[in-house]
């Protein structure tokens, strides 16, 4: 379980986040919802320790990240999928998946490379499995930044508005990967811009406003009137669908 | 006075064993200022503040003296406090800790030009700060700094000669020695003056094909 | 009666000395800047042969070491022409020829720097070329090249040093004789370095701010 409990960030006098409590169980796929600046982004980067916390609480699996000898065994556990891919541009897709398990988890070599091969088979990319990123594009490249994470087994997978440097093709090619992830059981937290998408995937809808979370519903409640009674969630919906 | 350069060719043998000398002391001082360099750069760009400060001192200091001081410090110098070690390995040392503070300028910007993206994405997935170093951080810093590092290393080919002062008969060590027995020291050094540009400019077309071998999979939409 | 104790006058001869370093840079730096700049003129009108010669000679001065150019100008040129070359002429020829080469490299990417629409848009005009180099390229080129030109001169400082091989009593020079009269080498070298390190952070400082300076003249101040 992901457990935050008052949560506080912020970037000089910018809050970003203020006191967020939110709790994710195995098999969940929690969509992150909410404008840009709403603090999504930070709030899976404080979930994966790449930010600081000024006050609050966060544990993966009873393991609190802001102590670094427990970080460790917490970012085992997690997997993140970034917005703009961040692949090591000087490793090949199977070196890219398999980097992790070799060094971290102590999977020898040739084992860790033949799982990430199966691992890039199943997004479709068995045959660019040798290519460096910058021969791939760039939804070609996020298949790759999906593999990489999952390649650690994580209890949870982190999307940090993975779609959101794509085009509409690879965003499609991307999605329904995700989908199919989610309905293998795999838990996810899930920061997007994508609505329709997360509604079909989802279980559970939290929607984040300048810092704050004001809902956080079962995916059929929030997009039924309980809702749309929120003005703010009306408003985000409305807009986001004219858009 | 007539410009013969027939009169060298007896002495082509002893000069090669100059020029050998001078590859010698080269490579090892690019080995040691590559060791070298890494390491300060990794304490410039490091969390700690202290090595901060210290490995900047470093970088100042060596790059704002001339060589030949520093050459002369570590030359008479060391003997004084009883470490007597010869011209050569005097050398490889001097050329090696000036050297890493250029070498260690370069990695340094080539660190700083990384992606911070990249090296999230590696905290993330759970690997150890020397692991990422050295399987992330260094690979790509190297790769993109070939060609500035390229120049730092001909500049040590150049600064070589520097080692004929302390009685190191190294290419121009060598060419003086000729220069005094033929009596022609125009020719003489008129040679060397050509044979050093035109083993700089080998060097530079090497370190050029060095650059495209190691980022030849790093081209936008090349397959 | 040896002298091997420090005496006041030896700080007079350190000063002196660091006089004759930096009379002989001053000097250089200016004549090789009339030079480099005249050679990259050369090249702006594409006259024919001169400007492969000079672009070849720029390249075989940057391309091998000083110390072989001074000893080529100081021991070549007397036996070759039958002339009498001092130290400090032959101090002065060699370092105003290299820091030529170095100047003209910059000048010529400098003047590379501004856009060919400009040129194209100024010819269009019916300005010569001439006027074209005056009053449209050379003030962008100029603050172009100060940066670059700067770190040179820092480097050319240094290069100074080497002119004490071949006789001029320079800082370094002052070094040699007091470190072979006392055998202190640590604090002769030290205190010559720690001269060097000053004279070239003055060299910077003073480059950083005349960049300022020439830098607010195209920054934007607002309505």
């Amino acid at each position: 379980m992901i457990s935050i409990a008052g949560l506080r960030k912020s970037f000089g006098a910018a809050i970003v986040l203020n006191g967020i409590d939110l709790e994710i169980r195995q098999g969940e796929v929690v969509s992150v919802l909410g404008s840009s600046g709403s603090g999504k982004s930070t709030l899976i980067r404080c979930i994966n320790g790449l930010e600081k916390i000024d006050a609050g609480k966060i544990t993966v699996d009873n393991f609190d990240v802001s102590k670094p000898r427990e970080l460790s065994e917490a970012r085992k556990r997690s997997g993140t999928v970034f917005q703009l891919f961040n692949l090591y541009p000087h490793m090949t897709a199977v070196q890219n998946v398999a980097l992790a398990p070799v060094e971290v988890l102590k999977v020898p070599r040739k084992q860790a490379e033949a799982e990430a091969r199966e691992l890039l088979r199943s997004v479709g990319l068995s045959e660019r499995a040798d290519a460096y990123p910058a021969q791939l594009s760039g939804g070609q490249r996020q298949r790759v930044g999906i593999c990489r994470a999952l390649a650690m087994k994580p209890s949870y997978l982190l999307l940090d508005e993975v779609t959101s440097a794509l085009d509409p093709e690879m965003t499609a090619e991307v999605l329904s990967i995700l989908a199919n992830l989610a309905k293998g059981g795999t838990t996810m937290v899930f920061v997007t811009h994508e609505i329709e998408f997360a509604r079909s995937i989802s279980t559970r809808i939290a929607f984040l406003d300048k810092g704050q979370m004001i809902a956080d519903l079962p995916t059929k409640e929030f997009f039924s009137d309980k809702g749309m009674a929120l003005p703010r969630v009306a408003q985000f919906l409305s807009k986001m669908r004219k858009d | 006075m007539k410009f013969d350069l027939s009169i060298l060719a007896k002495h082509v043998p002893f000069l090669l064993e100059g020029a050998w000398l001078t590859f010698q002391t080269c490579l090892l001082a690019v080995l040691g200022s590559l060791i070298l360099g890494t390491l300060v750069a990794a304490a410039r760009t490091s969390a700690s503040p202290q090595l901060n400060r210290l490995s900047a001192v470093y970088v100042d200091i060596f790059r704002n003296i001339p060589f030949i001081v520093q050459l002369f410090f570590f030359y008479f110098g060391l003997p004084e406090i009883g470490i007597y070690i010869d011209a050569f390995t005097t050398g490889v040392i001097a050329m090696s800790i000036a050297g890493g503070a250029f070498t260690s300028d370069v990695i340094r910007s080539g660190i700083l030009a990384i992606d911070p993206g990249i090296i999230e994405a590696a905290q993330v997935s759970g690997l150890k700060k020397s692991t990422i170093f050295r399987k992330i951080v260094m690979p790509i810093a190297l790769r993109a700094s070939v060609r500035p590092l390229g120049s730092v290393f001909i500049n040590l080919i150049l600064t070589s000669s520097i080692l004929s002062t302390i009685t190191l008969n190294e290419l121009t060590g060598s060419a003086k020695i000729v220069a005094s027995q033929t009596f022609r020291p125009f020719e003489v050094y008129f040679v060397l003056l050509v044979a050093y540009a035109a083993l700089t400019w080998f060097v530079s077309i090497l370190i050029g094909m060095l650059h495209r071998y190691l980022n030849r999979n790093q081209a936008e939409g090349a397959v | 009666m040896r002298y091997d104790q420090f005496t006041p006058y030896d700080l007079v001869l350190l000063l002196q000395g660091l006089g004759v370093s930096l009379a002989l840079f001053v000097s250089t730096t200016l004549i090789g800047l009339v030079i480099g700049t005249l050679w990259a003129v050369i090249r702006f009108y594409r006259v024919p042969v001169l400007a492969q010669m000079v672009a070849f000679l720029a390249e075989l001065l940057k391309n091998s070491p000083v110390l072989v150019q001074l000893f080529l100008v100081f021991f070549g040129l007397p036996a070759f022409l039958k002339i009498n070359v001092t130290p400090t002429e032959a101090a002065v020829i060699t370092l105003s020829g290299n820091s030529a080469a170095f100047i003209y490299v910059i000048a010529v990417s400098a003047i590379e720097s501004v856009g060919r629409d400009q040129i194209e848009a100024a010819r269009v005009f019916g300005l010569t070329r001439w006027q074209i180099l005056r009053r449209v390229i050379a003030p962008q080129a100029a603050a172009f090249a100060i940066g670059p030109l700067t770190g040179l001169l820092v480097n050319q400082l240094q290069v100074t040093s080497l002119i004490s091989v071949i006789g001029v009593m320079d800082l370094t020079k002052v070094g040699n004789i007091l470190n072979l009269r006392t055998l202190k080498p640590f604090v002769v070298w030290t205190v010559v370095g720690a001269l060097y390190y000053l004279a070239a952070k003055l060299v910077a400082h003073a480059g950083a701010r005349f960049e300022k300076r020439l830098r607010a003249h195209t920054a934007w101040k607002g309505l």
